[in-house]
């Protein structure tokens, strides 16, 4: 039950050819080859995999590629600037906001999309919006770091 | 220009842990310098996101006084590589950079050598600085390259080049970025979830159904069968691999491999697992031999002696490592040679482990290690690399192989529980006397999985491996003093996992301490430093306290029995010692920490944590500042939150809901104290401090409740249930309820009047009804006259406008949502529709001659839509809803033949439906039509409006909504004059009332039943699910006027309406919700946190699809769960709404007990004041034992 589909992924046009249920995950990872979005539970649960579907935090293990179709723009980690200077990544590479690293695509991408619709927020807001963002090496303090500076907040003394 | 610079050593067997039969004496490459100046420096340990990589290379540029950029490390390549053992207990700074550090020195002095034939110089005159080479007055000036280009130096090692004194160092001891973050951000690290490899193709393995047990008689010996047939022909299928309990299966695509493995049949013999329910108790009944570690002074005759006695135990459970991404490899086997791309711990091990399973030399196998996810001692890293060499070497093509988050979670090598017993106490000066400590931990390091499975290692009698010792030796100076471990055989799968036992020996050492000097009646710091010979550890320990500035207690923790929040402040010390006893000391290590307890939830909250370290001299402060934090937060999770749990089948946590792990907002700001000793030599950082966390948050919550905790985690209902027994129960506020909607006005009625069996009663009396269900004597025809088949229609025969209306007919009528197969051809039938008297299946209602309506003349057609009888004669179903069909006019029903008769003929044969009796009697049916049907056309009812009547018409007839939405009496007919649209059921789930007598906290309007029925989802409601999603997705075709009316129409049946604004009403009922989950904090409460909330909490406008709300959604106020545990069961792999995630089956993921635990929190929350969900635990049992509904 294959179909041919056309995505639009970090300003360009694809098309793939899989089943509609095909998580898009998979696609962006198997079919476009791309590494930012990781498969962390398949469960929508730890946000690993997350991406912007026009631009909001979406969790591509939990989309179907017929629904990510229907979006205009689909951006992932790799997409998010050309040279790895959006205010979100240049931040994380400041707090040096990663053990592992693995949990980091999510957290830079829901903070992007966080900033864009709260771009004032507090540290709770902060925390609240990365609450369902699971970091297993206990990087919280330097994301939170991470995710002050782009917020243009001050960061905590222990980090600098 | 060609030239190289290298420093080898000679290989060492590996030692310990690490060692395995497969030592091969070699060269191992320390230090290369090519001819273009790159350093590249070779560990066998790897980079676990510690930031080993930044430091390993720290290192080497200050001996070689280079810049950091220029040195490059190669981790854990086997080929490359020494083999330095596994990547554990910190030490890579500590012992594996001492060959690096002293290769690099003597790569400096060669350089230098180099540089001085080259110009004419004496060495003492050269000097290298920032990677350049340069006298003092400027006159020369060299790099790397210009020195190695045209050299061939390859040295062994010299033990005896000094290295560089600490006074000398220009980059150790400084802060530097790690070297992998940058590529990390932008995701151009490539991980090894992320290798690719030309012509790979993805596996995926089916593990046992002893889930996490890798010991015991039946490992590798439980599969019976294979039905290789029950996927044969699904895409992309390359080859299903067995070898004893291995099952693998290999596709083209991912999601192929996924599907495939999960729809093939295996059958297993039943298993009898161990019960872990009680890890405890389980602990306390595993054998065990005793390995006395310390004997000082005599404990035994101590004992009696004491004045105050107090013997203690301490319990620490399973707990995970709990990798975000789940383990991950990709192998190629090509020619008796294999490739292994891993992120595995300890590669040279795996190596060893591989060639075992493969039956090859170990230098046959390479071992390519790239970062991965985080793992925190023996997760499944290396299993999966088992798992895909031997799926590449059955389809001999790369395999990739990621394993799911279930396999994750019940499969990797949990960190043991712990038992740890203290007898001892004070004398009557309140010194401690005795202290007789026994430590329980049953382990065998998990050989590799595939090993077992197999059979090529035998699992029969477990390995016992001696790790229970791991500061296990008490930190203070008592008298009379025997430490003995109790080695054991693992219970589940068990493994290394930061502190190992250390973490929780330490819990006991410093929980005791506490107790000790509150028995003393001395301030808890002071009574450890009276305690504590080690100057560096007290040291420490004093500039943590001072830090947190700590007040000196010497009275019992008095807290207020009345105040909803208790906070208080402890402290611990450890010194993590690692490796093979006696050990190796790692770090000394103190907290301070301070907690909060809510009384009402039970939660705690560590709301500080000042935590201070001495490594020694520290290579990359910041980089261990990072350690600390990271360790800090970790182990705060794991006290407060973790623990695997066990039941009949193994591993219950098989997801994050059961195993939750701390979220942003718990976390506390650390303040860290970092003790500098340059003059030290470095130490392994960052797990140390990890080791005396459990015992500080437990002193802190001794000091804040006067409650002692000696079982880890300190989960909120343990914690309440604890503190309402010592301090009486605290009430919790009353909720105040949600105001009942009223009613305003008359609903509707139908349009249409249904027969009524009362009517025929009141018409013809007892003997007219005896006289119709008997059939026979009636004059009605049990077997109606066939109809003449008629050729097949052929193209061209309707008018494409009309074919276009029927389409919609066809769409208001759903007819492909009961007749198509899930996956299967449209209209094609062969549906299975569950029904109280047995299992219907629909028909083919494509035009093929042979098995659907090809012979189909339209008077057979309508005949069948309207009175229930089928071409030949014989008698349908009213699961098929002629009933309501008939009330469709001649027009549409013209369209709808057209429509039909256009399709693609598919020739499919359906199963004959198998009902009950007297259901399975056809002819029964002639006196049900008397009974119950009524085939007169639709007839508006003119005192309504036209909308209403177009609703009526289309919702009446063709779209048939009270099929499901009406309840039917005992003979299976519909209810309509007493309780039309009051609810009914519909393939096992509930068809919610749509009338007045709808539970939905807002009423439906019909700008809500628009929403849901032309987008799937009404912000005020919910998702259209269950059966209802494809009913949704099939009325996509529908114009928007007619679903406007249909809204219209079922709207006129709910008048109920709140006092206040709609807008107000939802957010009173969200904020009743709210109110409710603020005050709850159990099981149920971290399911729903961990594994629902991220989709269902919420609705930030940064957050994509739609975000069903609970608390408004029907189903959770529902008379009965089943549909909150049917979609929890078995997910929304197909969302109605256009932009919404799907919703995984919880099936295999959580067990009874679990959706028991969350669909109670749901009720208890989010539908304030209703009553509990009666005999819950049986209904949700009843409803996974139905087949998918």
């Amino acid at each position: 039950m294959v179909a041919s589909v056309f995505l639009n992924v970090n300003g360009r046009r694809h098309e793939v050819v899989a089943s509609p249920a095909t998580p898009l995950l998979n696609i962006l990872r198997n079919d476009l080859g791309l590494n930012g979005p990781k498969f962390g539970c398949g469960l929508g649960a730890c946000g690993a995999c997350t991406v912007l579907l026009d631009g909001q935090a979406a969790r591509s293990c939990s989309v179907r590629l017929d629904t990510a179709a229907r979006c205009a723009n689909i951006v992932t980690l790799e997409g998010l600037s050309a040279d790895g200077k959006d205010p979100v990544q240049l931040a994380f590479v400041k707090a040096q906001a990663a053990q592992c690293g693995y949990c980091l695509n999510g957290m830079v991408m829901t903070l992007r999309a966080f900033l864009d619709a709260v771009p004032n927020p507090d540290e709770r807001g902060l925390r609240e919006a990365l609450k369902y963002n699971f970091c297993r090496c206990g990087t919280h303090m330097e994301i939170l770091c991470a995710a002050k500076i782009a917020a243009g907040l001050k960061p905590e003394t222990d980090l600098t | 220009m060609k030239g190289m610079l290298q420093i080898f050593q000679q290989a060492v067997p590996a030692k310990g842990l690490s060692s395995r039969n497969n030592f091969v004496p070699r060269e191992e490459t320390l230090l290369e310098i090519a001819a273009d100046g790159q350093v590249r420096g070779f560990c066998g340990h790897v980079d676990l996101g510690t930031g080993i990589a930044t430091s390993l290379a720290q290192i080497m540029a200050e001996e070689l006084d280079a810049e950091p950029a220029q040195v490059q490390m190669v981790l854990g390549h086997t080929d490359q590589t020494p083999d330095q053992g596994a990547t554990i207990a910190s030490e890579s700074i500590q012992v594996t950079a001492r060959p690096l550090r002293r290769a690099a020195a003597q790569a400096r002095l060669i350089l230098l050598q180099r540089a001085a034939e080259l110009t004419k110089l004496r060495v003492d005159e050269l000097d290298i600085r920032n990677g350049r080479i340069s006298t003092a007055d400027g006159s020369v000036d060299l790099g790397f390259s210009d020195l190695v280009s045209g050299l061939s130096v390859r040295c062994e090692l010299d033990a005896k080049t000094p290295v560089k004194p600490v006074s000398r160092y220009r980059l150790v001891g400084q802060d530097l970025p790690r070297v992998d973050i940058p590529d990390k951000v932008t995701g151009r690290a490539v991980y090894v979830h992320d290798v690719r490899v030309p012509d790979m193709v993805h596996g995926r393995v089916i593990r046992p159904p002893y889930g996490g047990y890798d010991h015991g008689p039946f490992v590798g010996r439980t599969l019976l069968s294979v039905d290789r047939q029950s996927v044969a022909g699904m895409p992309g299928l390359l080859d299903i691999v067995v070898l004893g309990d291995f099952v693998g299966v290999v596709a083209e695509r991912e999601e192929q491999a996924a599907a495939i493995a999960a729809a093939l049949h295996l059958t297993w013999a039943p298993v009898a697992l161990p019960n872990l329910s009680d890890p405890l108790e389980a602990l306390k009944a595993n054998p065990y031999t005793e390995r006395v570690v310390l004997d000082r002074g005599d404990a035994q005759a101590a004992l009696p002696e004491l004045s105050q006695r107090l013997d203690r135990e301490y319990f620490w459970p399973y707990q995970m490592h709990g990798s975000i991404g789940p383990s991950c490899s990709v192998a190629h086997w090509q020619e008796g040679k294999l490739k292994v791309w891993s992120g595995t711990q300890n590669p040279h091990m795996l190596q060893a482990d591989l060639a075992l399973l493969m039956g090859l030399e170990p230098t046959c196998v390479s071992v390519i290690r790239h970062e991965a996810a985080g793992c925190y001692g023996r997760n499944c890293a290396d299993d999966v690399g088992g798992d895909a060499a031997l799926l590449s070497r059955a389809v001999g093509r790369p395999v990739r192989v990621q394993l799911s988050r279930e396999q994750e979670h019940v499969w990797e090598p949990k960190g043991a529980a712990q038992l740890v017993s203290i007898r001892g106490g004070l004398d009557e000066a309140g010194q401690p006397l005795a202290y007789d400590l026994h430590t329980s931990y049953p382990s065998n390091v998990s050989p590799l999985l595939a090993l077992v499975l197999t059979g090529a290692v035998p699992a029969a009698v477990p390995q016992v491996a001696q790790m229970g010792d791991r500061t296990s030796v008490p930190p203070y100076a008592y008298q009379n003093a025997r430490i003995t471990v109790r080695d054991m055989p693992p219970m589940a799968r068990a493994s290394w996992f930061r502190g190992v036992s250390a973490l929780p020996n330490s819990f006991a050492h410093d929980s005791y301490i506490d107790e000790l000097a509150a028995a003393a009646g001395v301030d808890p710091l002071e009574y450890r430093l009276r305690y504590l010979p080690d100057e560096r550890a007290a040291t420490l320990l004093k500039a943590t306290a001072a830090k947190a500035d700590w007040q000196p207690r010497v009275t019992l923790p008095q807290p207020d029995a009345r105040a909803r929040v208790l906070a208080g402040r402890g402290l611990a010390y450890a010194q993590y010692v690692h490796g093979t006893f006696p050990g190796v000391p790692a770090a000394w290590a103190a907290w301070v920490a301070d907690v909060e307890v809510d009384r009402l939830t039970g939660v705690v909250t560590v709301t500080r944590a000042v935590v201070g370290q001495d490594a020694g001299l520290m290579i990359n402060p910041a980089g261990v500042r990072h350690q600390l934090h990271g360790n800090v937060v970790q182990s705060i999770s794991r006290a407060l939150k973790e623990q695997v749990t066990f039941d009949t089948e193994g591993v219950e946590s098989r997801e994050w809901g059961g195993y939750p792990i701390i979220t942003f907002p718990e976390v506390p700001w650390i303040d860290s104290v970092l003790v500098n000793q340059p003059e030290q030599p470095p130490l392994g950082a960052g797990e140390s401090t990890s080791v005396p966390s459990a015992a500080a948050i437990a002193n802190a919550l001794y000091a804040a409740t006067g409650v002692r905790f000696r079982d880890a985690p300190f989960t909120p209902e343990k914690v309440k249930a604890r503190l309402d027994e010592a301090l009486g129960p605290l009430q919790p506020p009353v909720p105040t309820a949600l105001a009942a909607l009223a009613t305003f006005g008359q609903p509707a009625s139908p349009a249409a009047k249904q027969r009524n069996w009362k009517t025929i009663l009141r018409a013809g009396g007892l003997a007219g009804l005896f006289a119709v269900v008997g059939g026979g004597l009636s004059s009605l025809l049990p077997w109606r006259v066939a109809i003449a088949p008629v050729p097949p229609p052929v193209p061209g025969m309707f008018s494409q406008s009309v074919i276009d209306r029927g389409a919609q007919v066809a769409a208001a009528g759903d007819c492909a949502v009961c007749h198509t197969v899930p996956g299967g051809i449209e209209n094609a039938g062969g549906f299975g529709l569950k029904t109280p008297f047995g299992t219907i299946y629909t028909t083919n209602l494509t035009p093929d001659p042979e098995t659907g309506l090809g012979h189909w003349s339209y008077t057979a057609f309508a005949r069948a839509m309207r009175e229930g009888v089928s071409r030949d004669g014989h008698h349908l179903y009213p699961a098929f809803p002629y009933t309501s069909f008939a009330r469709i006019n001649d027009t549409d029903m013209q369209a709808l033949y057209a429509y039909l008769m256009s399709q693609q003929p598919v020739r499919q044969e359906v199963p004959s439906s198998r009902l009950t009796f007297p259901y399975n009697i056809r002819a029964f049916m002639a006196g049900w039509n008397t009974l119950f049907h009524s085939s007169a056309p639709f007839t508006p009812d003119l005192a309504r409006s036209a909308l209403w009547n177009r609703g009526a018409y289309l919702a009446e007839g063709a779209g048939h909504c009270s099929g499901c939405h009406t309840p039917r009496n005992a003979l299976g007919a519909e209810r309509w004059r007493s309780a039309y649209l009051a609810g009914g059921e519909a393939e096992g789930w509930n068809a919610p009332a749509l009338s007045n007598l709808s539970v939905s906290p807002l009423p439906w309007s019909e700008q809500d039943l628009y929403a849901y029925l032309r987008t799937g989802f009404s912000p005020n409601h919910g998702p259209a699910g269950g059966p209802m999603a494809p009913v949704v997705h099939a009325m996509q075709a529908l114009p928007d006027e007619d679903v406007q009316a249909i809204a219209h129409y079922i709207a006129s049946f709910d008048t109920r309406q709140p006092t206040e604004p709609v807008l107000a009403r939802r957010q009173a009922v969200l904020a009743a919700a709210a109110t409710q989950q603020a005050l709850d904090a159990g099981e149920g409460a971290r399911i729903y946190n961990t594994a629902c909330a991220a989709c269902h909490e919420g609705e930030g406008a940064h957050l994509y699809g739609a975000r069903p709300q609970l608390a408004l959604n029907s189903n959770v106020w529902a008379k009965t769960p089943d549909n909150v545990v049917n979609v929890l069961l078995n997910g929304a792999p197909d969302p109605a709404h256009g932009s919404a995630n799907t919703m995984p089956a919880y099936r295999d993921l959580l067990s009874d007990r679990q959706i028991v635990e969350v669909v109670s929190y749901l009720r208890r929350t989010m539908a304030p004041g209703e009553k509990p969900w009666p005999n819950l635990p049986e209904r949700v049992a009843a409803l996974r034992a139905l087949a998918h509904p």
